[in-house]
């Protein structure tokens, strides 16, 4: 996927515009919050349960490298087999190989949002191996080749009729709909076969248990059941953070992530595998293999403020809830990462000098926070990851400040606090602003601070100031 | 590039970054009160189950012997129409006799051992039953879950393939909450390849929110009470 964090501005516009000739943003997230409060509502305590699951993430994040070796031991004595990669390009490079290996014309592909951050669709394809998205909305997508714009519900914004266009144009229909249930069963019709041929299954991983070398998968359709059931192979790619200490702790953890995501209790289908099928059995994959992919997440653990954004269960409660985020939609972060939770991940992972707007897109109102199951304070991130930014000696690759506007806060910082100064400051910026002043308001200015009258208009600057006055006031008293 | 190679060097660069990483605090786990359901009595829990079950739009029926799960059985394939099933081999559906069963009442009753290999099966499964019929090793009342060891005699497929699942569910196997089936499911030394909770009919909201069952995997769940 073609990344496009650092036009986020541009993205944004053309989000706000779009976005509102569509009643998507208008109504699913508040629709998906309501639900959340409702399927929250009937644990017996829904902030010990929250803050329950934050202690669990964060334990997690704290004993990483142990859980990660118990992990490990304890899968490969289920008979699963653990690859490692650094980078995405080791990922994609081993499982096109095993692909071709095991001499798959396809793949067919369970949800699963690392897949999408390592672009092993891309890499399958240029290696001839077809990839098939089978979740609904990534399925959408897929074809249409755009990114998701939730991460929940990827395909959420798009109309029935482009739908209808899209699968009439693919063949994946016969008579043209707008009716959902009639498109969603194109597609199952369509993907059908797809399981059916299926050798060779890609899926996700929500959690994996150190405890018993055991990964768990959420869903609601069956497409990750299928991909885990049908195929020869299978392959489970997780990030190295997903790992939890114990099956108590994943039972918790499916029941708030289930309740934060989309107001169940628990989503349709929870599988979890320990180790591939036994000879006995007469589906299930013969090989499973667990890909555990870093893709820079061990430099970020090296950080102990940053590791928090790996504490992240993807559940989308902060992207429903973001005021930027229902205003933009999903388009504007410019990766698969978006809304609160891919302003905190997108920053270390890609870089803070490439993502400058993502993280200064925050207006700070911690509505993210109130609502994670996870315990991030996604606004202190990204206040840690403005001033990594301004120092620039950091291993996230800060940029800098451009040098006047650094200069210009040096000034500022030396002016608030001398008040001849100030006054001096004031006395030679009154005539320079009132110059833009029309009927009582300024609308704009050029140069520098031209950006802070996008959205909003000035007051003219008063002719004397409060102290001015003052002296005044005394003198005809 | 051998895999070999990059194996242990992947594995270990990894690790060693991360071992050489600030350690910080491990924080306290805050109480946790536990769940209303953990206190429910026999008769509540089966009722409990069934209510959380109807409202993920399963069907539940009760039927207080095998004789009575059978004779409903025979009314579903009535009312369905249905002329094939595939059926599991798990101690509960055996008990059932679905073969003399089938025969009785004119249904074709297929199971995994009626196939040479996966592929064979997987053409059945998919394309030539109209209902798969499974046991249950658990179900969960908390949520109105079912709980599946999948094994020889519990195939995959069977619950998932068709569009129509039919669950055979002894009153005794319902528990109150998730965490005593998990410490059955995992207190063995062998984990079962593949443990499953289902909780209703496979659904989608991916097409503008709008909420419709039968995605994938079945669009209709019936569980069968039994006891």
């Amino acid at each position: 996927m073609q990344i496009s964090t650092e036009k986020f501005t541009e993205l944004a516009k053309k989000g706000v515009e779009k976005a509102r000739a569509r009643p998507f943003l208008k109504m699913v997230p508040h629709f998906l919050y309501q639900m959340r409060e409702a399927g929250l509502a009937t644990l017996p305590e829904v902030s010990a349960a929250q803050a329950y699951g934050a202690a669990i993430r964060s334990e997690a994040l704290n004993r990483l490298p142990e859980l990660l070796e118990e992990f490990e031991k304890n899968a490969t004595a289920n008979g699963a087999k653990v690859f490692w990669a650094r980078t995405a390009k080791e990922a994609n490079e081993y499982i096109a190989n095993l692909a071709t290996e095991r001499g798959a014309e396809f793949v067919i592909k369970g949800k699963s949002m690392v897949t999408e951050e390592i672009g092993l669709n891309e890499h399958l394809s240029e290696h001839g191996i077809e990839p098939w998205e089978a979740d609904l909305g990534e399925f959408i997508i897929q074809q249409m080749h755009c990114p998701p714009f939730h991460i929940v519900g990827p395909a959420l914004n798009i109309s029935v009729e482009e739908i209808r266009d899209l699968f009439m144009a693919k063949a994946i229909m016969k008579e043209p709909t707008l009716d959902p249930v009639e498109l969603g069963w194109a597609a199952r019709l369509f993907l059908r076969e797809k399981f059916h041929r299926a050798e060779f299954g890609v899926t996700g991983v929500n959690m994996a248990v150190a405890e018993t070398g055991t990964i768990i998968n959420l869903e609601n359709e069956g497409n990750i059941r299928f991909a885990k059931s049908s195929p020869k192979t299978q392959v489970s790619v997780m990030t190295l953070e997903k790992v939890v200490p114990t099956m108590k702790d994943a039972l918790h953890l499916i029941r708030l992530l289930s309740r934060n995501c989309s107001g169940q209790k628990i989503s349709a289908y929870v599988s979890m595998d320990s180790g591939p099928k036994k000879e006995s059995e007469i589906d299930g994959p013969e090989e499973l293999i667990i890909v555990i992919v870093d893709n820079g997440r061990s430099r970020i653990y090296q950080d102990p403020q940053a590791r928090d954004a790996l504490r992240c269960i993807r559940c989308a409660a902060c992207l429903n809830i973001c005021p930027v985020y229902r205003q933009i939609g999903g388009y504007a972060y410019g990766w698969v990462y978006s809304g609160p939770m891919g302003q905190v991940l997108m920053p270390l992972l890609l870089g803070l000098d490439k993502t400058q707007d993502i993280y200064r897109a925050c207006t700070l109102c911690g509505a993210c926070k109130s609502v994670c199951p996870a315990g991030i304070d996604h606004p202190n991130l990204m206040l840690y990851y403005r001033s990594m930014d301004l120092s620039a000696d950091h291993p996230f690759h800060g940029k800098k400040r451009p040098w006047r506007e650094v200069r210009f806060f040096q000034a500022w910082g030396m002016a608030v606090q001398r008040f001849w100064m100030w006054n001096l400051g004031i006395s030679m910026t009154r005539p320079l602003m009132n110059k833009n002043s029309h009927n009582g308001l300024i609308r704009e200015m050029k140069g520098a601070f031209g950006g802070w009258f996008r959205k909003r208009d000035f007051p003219p600057m008063a002719e004397k100031t409060f102290h001015e006055k003052w002296e005044e006031i005394k003198k005809t008293h | 590039m051998s895999e070999d190679r990059i194996l242990p060097s992947a594995r270990n660069e990894i690790m060693g970054r991360l071992k050489a990483a600030p350690k910080t605090k491990i924080p306290i786990r805050p109480f946790l009160p536990p769940l209303k359901e953990a206190s429910l009595g026999k008769e509540e829990l089966i009722n409990k189950f069934s209510e959380m079950f109807t409202a993920e739009t399963g069907i539940v029926y009760r039927a207080k012997s095998n004789d009575q799960a059978l004779e409903k059985l025979t009314e579903i394939m009535k009312q369905e129409g249905l002329k094939s099933v595939m059926v599991s081999t798990d101690n509960v559906v055996t008990s059932l006799d679905l073969p003399a069963w089938g025969n009785k009442i004119g249904v074709k009753v297929m199971s995994p051992k009626d196939f040479k290999g996966r592929d064979d099966f997987k053409d059945a499964v998919f394309d030539r039953v109209e209902a798969g019929i499974t046991g249950v090793d658990f179900a969960v009342a908390e949520s109105g879950t079912l709980g599946l060891i999948h094994d020889k005699d519990q195939a995959r497929l069977i619950s998932l393939a068709p569009i129509l699942h039919i669950a055979i569910v002894p009153v005794e196997r319902v528990f109150p909450v998730y965490e005593p089936v998990i410490e059955r499911v995992f207190k063995k030394e062998k984990f079962p390849s593949q443990f499953v909770f289902i909780t209703g009919p496979s659904m989608t909201g991916d097409i503008q929110g709008h909420l419709f069952k039968g995605m994938h995997g079945p669009r209709r769940v019936i569980v069968i009470l039994v006891g």
